[in-house]
């Protein structure tokens, strides 16, 4: 809610949905209305991603709460030099998503988690919006342009939550090929999607 | 080092070391953190492929969370005064490391409400196990979670975890923590009080033999913006001597 006797943030535009990138400002002095707009437009993608990584939905929504309050702290922290905000957001939730599986993991629990994993079909296929379904098209052509070698230590590590050591073990690759291959991997995923730079 | 940009982006490096050195090796690589953006950029697409509809009852739960939680002010640059006795603080400490880190270690707030369970959990413990000389201190804790102002922040870090819960308009702080390893007799855990003064100790911690410490009560210290744990000497230091094991950022009023 913001404050009836202060105009509202210039640039706001009246008719075109806000950037994020706006949204974020507004939520760092405070305004419930942009964060409320913000959750609508990251709540799914990080539900989403988190859920992939942490597997257990209870767990997954504790995660998606705690990365989104961290938001809403942090929102003054956010800095349009180095990223974009949806990449700032899904920064933030995959790292809790990497801490909640990294300290719950047991060797068994590891275990299951590689039997679960498909690194071919890296991620389910129930997207609802038709933008995710897009999305998902993109990326599994450009997914398909990497090295078997090159694919897995992505996947494994971005949804897997795994380190770069646990890929190498699991890989049986030596780490400086994990290090490499997951760098230039990204690199190819990069260029074929046009990520912006 | 430049290799490693890839593991950085996917959050794939899981040694504390390695990822202090290279955010410091980025800090003075512009075409390296260049890369890494992105990098990360590319590593959110992998994210937003996977988007599913969360359960309309999290919303709720979220923005009831938020009118609970103190928004971080934006990081400003010191004003020289600061920087100066920062830099001084910074000569005489090995806490000059962290201070540099806190952004990224500050990443851990939980909801006053879930902390102030965990700390009530231990004053119960502590009840009833009928430790009579310990009533003043449980006195006090609940004086500083009865207080209309409490705070508090949690950190996990590795196998160790604290929670400290604040109340300026009592002047005073808890500290719990679980996780602690015991220590041979001749050292001992140290809490600190940490601000741009650099930092003064907040007493000794004596964790049970299940790694957890009796809630430890102390003074706010003006100014003081963060507290940590290390391990010195028996008997304590009167500053820091080693790099600690814990790190949280304490709640501003």
């Amino acid at each position: 809610m913001r404050p009836e006797d202060e105009a509202p943030p210039e640039g706001r535009p009246h008719a075109a949905p806000p950037e994020l990138e706006d949204l974020l400002r507004w939520v760092a002095r405070g305004d419930r209305d942009a964060f409320e707009q913000v959750y609508a437009l990251v709540a799914g993608p990080v539900f989403g991603m988190v859920l992939r990584v942490v597997r257990d939905r209870a767990q997954s929504e504790e995660v998606t709460q705690e990365a989104l309050v961290e938001v809403w702290r942090a929102a003054a922290r956010y800095d349009p030099e180095r990223g974009s905000a949806m990449a700032w957001v899904m920064t933030i939730a995959h790292r809790r998503a990497i801490d909640r599986v990294r300290s719950a993991q047991a060797g068994a629990d590891r275990e299951t988690r590689v039997a679960r994993m498909d690194v071919h079909r890296p991620f389910d296929e129930v997207a609802e919006s038709v933008a995710a379904r897009l999305e998902q098209e993109r990326l599994r052509r450009c997914l398909g342009g990497l090295t078997d070698l090159q694919r897995e230590s992505v996947t494994f590590a971005y949804y897997g939550g795994y380190s770069y050591r646990e890929v190498s073990e699991l890989l049986k690759v030596p780490l400086a090929t994990v290090k490499t291959r997951m760098r230039d991997g990204l690199i190819r995923l990069r260029d074929c999607l046009g990520v912006e730079r | 080092m430049h290799a490693l940009a890839g593991a950085y982006a996917l959050h794939a490096i899981d040694d504390d070391g390695e990822l202090r050195l290279f955010e410091e090796h980025l800090s003075g690589c512009a075409e390296c953190a260049q890369e890494v953006r992105g990098l990360a950029e590319t590593a959110t697409r992998l994210g937003l492929a996977a988007a599913v509809e969360p359960p309309p009852a999290l919303r709720d739960r979220i923005m009831a969370e938020i009118g609970q939680v103190r928004q971080l002010p934006p990081l400003v640059a010191p004003s020289p005064s600061i920087r100066e006795s920062r830099s001084s603080a910074e000569r005489r400490s090995p806490l000059a490391g962290w201070l540099r880190w806190r952004p990224r270690l500050a990443a851990a707030l939980t909801a006053t409400a879930v902390a102030a369970a965990v700390l009530l959990g231990v004053v119960a413990v502590r009840t009833q196990a009928g430790l009579d000389e310990l009533r003043a201190t449980d006195r006090e804790v609940t004086a500083v979670l009865a207080a209309p102002d409490v705070r508090s922040a949690t950190a996990p870090s590795g196998a160790a975890g604290g929670t400290v819960v604040v109340s300026r308009s009592q002047g005073k702080m808890v500290f719990v923590a679980s996780g602690l390893a015991s220590l041979p007799d001749s050292r001992t855990y140290q809490l600190w009080q940490i601000g741009p003064e650099g930092a003064r100790s907040a007493g000794l911690l004596r964790p049970d033999g299940t790694g957890h410490i009796s809630p430890v009560v102390s003074a706010t210290v003006d100014g003081a913006t963060t507290v940590g744990v290390t391990v010195e000497p028996a008997g304590g230091s009167e500053q820091p001597t080693t790099q600690p094991l814990l790190l949280l950022d304490l709640p501003q009023a």
